[in-house]
């Protein structure tokens, strides 16, 4: 063999491991069946509420993240309470299928998705819930472990806020006026 | 009739009326969710068909497909298995979606359906009934095309 041959082969393998190692990471995240809870607490009763077809992207590169919600995939203990939440006076889930929260990851140079890790996000966007549209900004969570990518958050929402309001009857003493919200999703590349 | 026997049987009679009628107020706020898979099937169509019936126009479909109190048409879907994935409630989910297709009919099965999906293999051919969701459409902020969702499922033996 002589010296050229040498060289070639030995550039065979270098340049893979370059392509490896450079190989720019893939940046955008989708999650098809987050799980997101909501709880009420009274001291007349406590509801809650989970919905397991939370569908949300996550770039990486610029923060940007999304979420959508099927409302009638909210499921409750009681059949009557179902029916209530989706009916036109509470949520209204024929006329407003899905809630969409659009916003950034204001922080997301802090997070290192290639990385083992948990580290906090700061997200500052506009959630949307029947036709009503209101800035929020919460904490959450990412946790890298073994290129698995999570997300979660927990806060609490004013349901006046997007005009579900409870004037009379069980309703008006049985929920809370503010409601607490836990987020868990799963992402993978897409 | 005598006074007496007249007062009698019209208290007899208001007391079933109260207990019947609080029997049913205690049914009403008791009563059970409505069994998918034992309801009678509203829609039979190709994953395909419901697919392009909710990018077509998905206010008409959305009135056609969803119902006020949230129990929605029962659906019986047919399309080829593209995946087949567990949620975060250990419930298996198929999505239907044939090639060439921009979105599917996402399926999930129940505790009690799993061992159905479980038999079924990328590829095939099944029919699928559930309840519907929520339909199928283009998501600017998500940068993604939505599927249909169906809950409750089971597989349809043909």
């Amino acid at each position: 063999m002589n010296m050229k041959k040498l060289t070639y082969l030995f550039m065979v393998p270098v340049a893979m491991l370059a392509l490896v190692a450079f190989r720019p990471v893939a940046s955008k995240l989708v999650s098809k069946s987050g799980h997101i809870n909501f709880f009420s607490h009274t001291a007349l009763e406590d509801i809650t509420s989970n919905n397991y077809k939370v569908v949300s992207t996550l770039e990486t590169s610029t923060g940007d993240v999304a979420f959508s919600l099927p409302m009638q995939s909210f499921e409750f203990e009681k059949a009557l309470m179902q029916e209530h939440f989706n009916s036109k006076d509470f949520l209204n889930t024929k006329d407003f299928p899905k809630a969409k929260f659009e916003g950034k990851i204001i922080n997301i140079s802090e997070v290192d998705f290639t990385k083992d890790g948990t580290y906090e996000a700061n997200v500052s966007g506009n959630l949307t819930i029947k036709d009503v549209t209101k800035p929020i900004n919460e904490k959450g969570t990412i946790t890298v472990k073994g290129g698995v990518i999570n997300a979660q958050t927990k806060f609490k929402l004013v349901l006046a806020d997007y005009g579900i309001t409870f004037k009379k009857g069980k309703p008006s003493t049985n929920v809370a006026k503010e409601i607490e919200v836990t987020l868990n999703a799963d992402y993978q590349s897409e | 009739m005598p006074k007496k026997k007249l007062i009698k049987v019209a208290l007899i009679v208001i007391a079933v009326g109260i207990l019947s009628a609080g029997g049913i107020a205690v049914y009403m706020f008791n009563k059970p969710h409505r069994d998918v898979q034992s309801a009678t099937i509203d829609f039979t169509l190709a994953s395909t068909a419901l697919v392009q019936e909710y990018f077509t126009n998905p206010q008409a479909a959305n009135q056609k497909y969803l119902d006020d109190t949230g129990d929605s048409k029962i659906m019986s879907v047919t399309g080829k298995v593209s995946s087949i994935s567990r949620d975060m409630n250990n419930q298996l989910v198929v999505l239907l979606q044939d090639e060439g297709d921009k979105a599917g009919v996402s399926c999930t099965f129940s505790a009690a359906t799993n061992a159905s999906a479980e038999k079924l293999a990328i590829g095939q051919t099944v029919t699928i009934k559930g309840v519907i969701r929520s339909g199928a459409g283009y998501d600017a902020n998500l940068d993604l095309y939505e599927d249909v969702i169906l809950e409750k499922c089971d597989v349809l033996n043909p």
